[in-house]
């Protein structure tokens, strides 16, 4: 059986257009074709785009038809999958919410413009957790994605749809979007590249906002390579949002240069941290060695404050989205709940109904801490907390290159193992401080884990605008490890055990 | 209920203003490229950020930052170069997030004042201003000649945008109650908007008005909004409370809106004043709530009673990057500061000998001050110098202002009177070729027949007389004509000279020069 073209990179699905072996029109189609056939019990679409992603197609196939392939953009070709939290015209974005089931997007986020404009094929749109509340994508209004590692098994969340598709072959790249881990905790538990760019490195502007200071998009990947490629086209200043930053980078730049030379900080307290699976802990150690082994200097640092950083996060990130959703009032756009004769009934009925317990516990929680005489005590310690932490990073950053620690404190835990909320928020623990700080972070496949025999992923995190130096760790660790593979049941083209 | 008079010599009134300018001289809004214009066809001018579609992101205009720190400059604020953006959340229709974007404890604008001339019957609102000798101070006012002199603290102008407009159909009068359906019309919402609070500086609802009309003529001055109370972009609500004199803790206050026009600002806070003074000598409590001055009903009716402080969760916007205004910014800004009202009336007074009160009055519209000015280039040009500021001042004051003020809908660029012929008219009247009388005939022909001041005496023969020779001969004729009037005046009652003065103008068709008619007949008679 042919390879199927979620399955390939975006090098080797660019030769093959290139080489006339297939059109751009065959990969769109062979790509609806493979998630019809394979996407039924890991659920990681809420819906596809063939009409787009086929006037995409003729696009490019038009231009190699006059040799012009190289004009279309460093994406020409490449199916990709969006999180429904990004607004593309014409489609659905839901955020997996009851709240926005009917909602059609009348425009279109930066960044999906920005990979259109590259020549990507746009595909559909990714399952996730409700609003992108959670760590499993089971808080889904429109039920769970499973993780097609073992279908038993969550991909992570938030960006669980995203990370899914890529696992499973269907698509070679996905974006996410990452608040306190939401890119690089499904990363690790599909055993893929993630990458959380340094806050401002791509625009907001059309990404359904969670936690406006905290969220970032970013792409998914089987390689290094592909993840770079992918940021290479969203990166940069937008003027459509203001905390966005203009970036001259090329992410792909020094991917082969090795690490000789780089100064890797290793955290202890991290790595002792009550929770830690020995798996997970043996999988960053032996990484930390592989990487000295090439060149690189370990470094032990110290983030004193980073324990902090999880109560900061749940102060911080529930304070700006009760704000950000409180625009979901059932007046002009959203579920109404029919039926009420006096606006106040109506915003009460519509919001209890539309949104779910997830959704609607950081609401009642943001609405609390930002409420007089609370807010003092808890929004104001938290940014205080922010800066702290933000300094601990600067502070380390003056001995080390890039710091390495695990991304999640252990492999893809089973659909309903985790009932109670604060449990499901640790598995945050190791990423939520670059979200808060505000600097880069990324998975990076490291195999399988000694006792699960579950994807591993380690995290690599670089100073704020200096994401180059992450993926340059990333690039040497790929060289031991080897890019991503497809989950096993879904390789060389099977559709699932 | 006792008159304000009255109330003011048991009572103080604590007044402060917040009042809301919408920047309608921008090209376009708050956050958005969505253009501002009043009255277009409703939701023509939205977008995804100011209907608050999910995922839109906020841009501050920078050109509204610019208007803000130029009202700041103009009235004596400092500007705070760093400053933040918050999100006030509450939710209502009008405004699409559910939260508007404002400022928080740090404005672009902090700390500023104004000065105002409280002069004539306005001045008499002050309680005991008589016990005050000229240049003696009290509190914040300074005793003047005519009046005195109140300084009002500014507490800060801050930036914010506008809501949407609802629509209520189905109700009385376009009113919530009773309404079947409510319509949002989003073309307002995120129009930039600056809000001025004043310290509780003032103490008579003509202190306010004076306030206001102060402000709305810096406002225009500067260029940053069309400031029409009618249309609302330019809105004012007054907080008031009494205490009795001789005693400095504040009372209730109540918040007074709906004072859309200078004159429903003073009435308001008079009616309102007086309304708590009643309440209070009869035991009453002044309950903090929201009244709506009802200008038809003559008096304030609740709107809305504030049982506990409305917590709107205000945070810093996490959208918008906490500002840094840069001293090359704010210089430059400084740098296209106009000539204040107040400035240009020193200017009058200095350079061309007015009076404090007509160079205020010239001052108090733009228009004619520009007006003025442009005349006083012409005359100064024709080495006529200063000698026709007063009677140009006396023209604009009385002649244009009054006109301008029965066409209402007409401004003054677009009456046949021009800078030259207004000079022209000035020079008739001074060279005794017509008499002042006979110029405000010229004036009424002119603007009606858009002709030169010259044409139309030269067509109504209205050249004045002055050959004494002539004019003799009339006086003697009213002499012989009247003799029981010249017995009057020889016994004493020398009032008559007006009835002579009158009869000899009328013999002369109204072109007699006044002075030798009077001279010929205080000699005649005497």
């Amino acid at each position: 059986m042919a390879t199927p073209f979620g399955s390939m990179s975006v090098r080797e699905l660019q030769a093959g257009l290139a080489a006339k072996e297939f059109s751009a029109a065959e990969v769109a189609r062979g790509t609806f074709e493979r998630i019809e056939a394979a996407d039924g019990v890991v659920h990681s679409f809420l819906e596809t785009t063939e009409k787009l992603a086929l006037d995409a197609a003729s696009r490019i196939d038009g231009a190699i038809a006059e040799g012009r392939l190289a004009e279309m953009g460093p994406l020409a070709g490449v199916p990709v999958g969006y999180k429904d939290n990004l607004n593309l015209t014409g489609t659905h974005t839901t955020c997996a919410s009851n709240m926005l089931r009917d909602y059609v997007s009348p425009y279109t986020a930066t960044c999906v413009e920005r990979t259109l404009r590259a020549g990507a094929l746009p595909i559909g749109k990714l399952n996730m957790d409700e609003f992108a509340f959670g760590g499993s994508t089971e808080t889904s209004a429109f039920g769970p994605t499973r993780n097609p590692w073992d279908t038993e098994r969550v991909p992570g969340g938030s960006s669980g749809g995203s990370a899914a598709a890529v696992a499973a072959g269907l698509v070679p790249v996905s974006l996410g979007s990452d608040t306190g881990g939401s890119i690089r905790q499904p990363g690790s538990f599909c055993g893929l590249v993630g990458v959380k760019p340094t806050y401002g490195v791509v625009s907001r502007y059309g990404v359904v906002a969670f936690g406006s200071s905290l969220d970032q998009v970013g792409p998914f990947a089987r390689s290094v390579e592909d993840a770079a490629l992918t940021l290479n086209a969203l990166a940069g200043r937008d003027e459509l949002d203001c905390t966005s930053q203009p970036s001259d980078v090329d992410f792909t730049a020094n991917l082969a240069e090795g690490v000789r030379g780089m100064r890797i900080g290793i955290v202890p307290a991290f790595l002792e941290a009550a929770g830690l699976a020995p798996e997970v802990k043996a999988k960053a150690q032996e990484a930390a060695l592989a990487l000295e082994k090439m060149g690189a200097e370990l470094v032990e640092v110290e983030l004193p404050h980073a324990q902090a950083a999880m109560s900061a996060y749940y102060v911080l990130g529930p304070c700006e989205a009760f704000s950000n959703l409180a625009r979901f009032d059932s007046v002009r756009y959203g579920y109404c709940d029919p039926g009420h004769k006096d606006l106040g009934s109506q915003y009460e009925a519509s919001r209890a109904r539309g949104f779910g317990p997830e959704a609607r516990r950081r609401i009642m929680l943001g609405s609390y801490l930002l409420s007089a005489g609370v807010y003092d005590r808890y929004y104001y310690p938290a940014q205080q907390v922010r800066t702290l932490i933000t300094r601990d990073y600067a502070a380390a950053y003056e001995s080390v290159d890039c710091i390495l620690t695990p991304v999640a404190p252990r492999t893809a835990f089973k659909l309903g193992e985790i009932g109670d909320p604060t449990e499901m928020y640790l598995g945050d623990m190791f990423t939520i401080s670059i979200n808060i700080a505000g600097n880069g972070g990324m998975s990076v496949p490291v195999g399988l884990g000694a006792d699960t025999g579950l994807p591993v992923g380690v995290q690599l995190i670089a100073p704020p605008f200096k994401d180059a130096n992450m993926f340059r760790a990333a690039a040497a660790l790929e060289t031991v490890y080897g890019p991503a593979p497809v989950a096993p049941d879904y390789a060389d083209g099977k559709v699932g055990a | 209920m006792k008159t304000l008079e009255e109330v003011f010599e048991t009572w103080e009134a604590v007044i402060g203003l917040e009042i809301h300018a919408e920047l309608t001289t921008l090209e376009t809004k708050m956050f958005c490229g969505c253009k501002l214009e009043f009255g277009a066809a409703p939701n023509t001018h939205t977008c995804p950020v100011c209907l608050g579609l999910p995922g839109a992101l906020p841009v501050p205009n920078r050109a509204a930052i610019e208007s803000i720190v130029l009202a700041g400059l103009a009235t004596n604020c400092d500007i705070e170069k760093h400053s933040m953006f918050y999100r006030k959340n509450y939710m209502y229709p009008d405004m699409a997030k559910n939260f508007q974007t404002t400022q928080g404890p740090i404005a672009f604008c902090m700390r500023g004042h104004l000065d105002l001339d409280v002069d004539g019957r306005g001045a008499a609102e002050r309680y005991r201003l008589d016990a005050l000798a000229p240049g003696e101070r009290d509190g914040n006012i300074t005793r003047t000649e005519d009046g005195y002199v109140a300084h009002v603290g500014i507490t800060r102008i801050h930036m914010e945008e506008d809501a949407g407009k609802m629509v209520h159909l189905g109700g009385g009068e376009g009113r919530i109650a009773g309404a079947t359906q409510s319509l949002v019309d989003y073309n307002r919402a995120g129009t930039p908007l600056i809000e001025l609070v004043t310290e509780p500086d003032l103490r008579t609802p003509e202190e306010a008005r004076l306030f206001m009309q102060k402000l709305r003529q810096i406002y225009l001055a500067i260029g940053i909004s069309d400031c029409s109370m009618e249309e609302g972009s330019l809105r004012c609500d007054g907080n008031v409370s009494l205490r009795r004199r001789g005693t400095t803790a504040f009372g209730t206050k109540t918040e007074l809106k709906n004072m859309n026009s200078f004159k429903n600002l003073h009435d308001g806070l008079a009616y309102e004043i007086c309304r708590q003074a009643e309440v209070l000598e009869e035991g009453g409590v002044i309950y903090q709530e929201t009244r709506h001055w009802d200008p038809s009903a003559k008096r304030t009716i609740v709107m809305r009673v504030k049982e506990t402080a409305d917590d709107y969760r205000l945070f810093p916007e996490p959208d918008l990057a906490p500002y840094d205004l840069t001293d090359e910014f704010i210089e430059g800004v400084r740098a296209k500061l106009p000539e204040l009202p107040d400035q240009k009336a020193a200017r009058y007074a200095a350079d061309f000998g007015l009076t404090a009160y007509d160079a205020r009055h010239l001052v108090d519209h733009r228009t004619t001050a520009d007006f003025f000015d442009e005349c006083m280039a012409l005359a100064v040009a024709e080495k006529g110098g200063s000698k026709f500021a007063k009677p140009l001042a006396n023209l604009i004051i009385n002649d244009v202002t009054a006109w301008l003020n029965a066409h209402e809908d007409t401004a003054l660029a677009d009456t046949p009177l021009t800078a030259a012929r207004a000079l022209a008219l000035v020079k008739l009247i001074a060279s005794e070729a017509i008499s002042s009388k006979q110029g405000k005939e010229v004036f009424a022909t002119m603007m009606d027949e858009d002709a030169e001041p010259a044409a139309i005496v030269e067509a109504r023969g209205m050249k004045q007389v002055s050959d004494a020779g002539a004019i003799e001969a009339v006086v003697d004729e009213v002499i012989a004509a009247n003799p029981d009037e010249v017995a009057r005046y020889r016994e004493g009652n020398t009032k008559v000279i007006g009835f002579f003065v009158g009869q000899c103008m009328k013999a002369m068709r109204g072109q007699g020069n006044p002075k030798i008619i009077n001279e010929l007949l205080a000699k005649k008679l005497g």
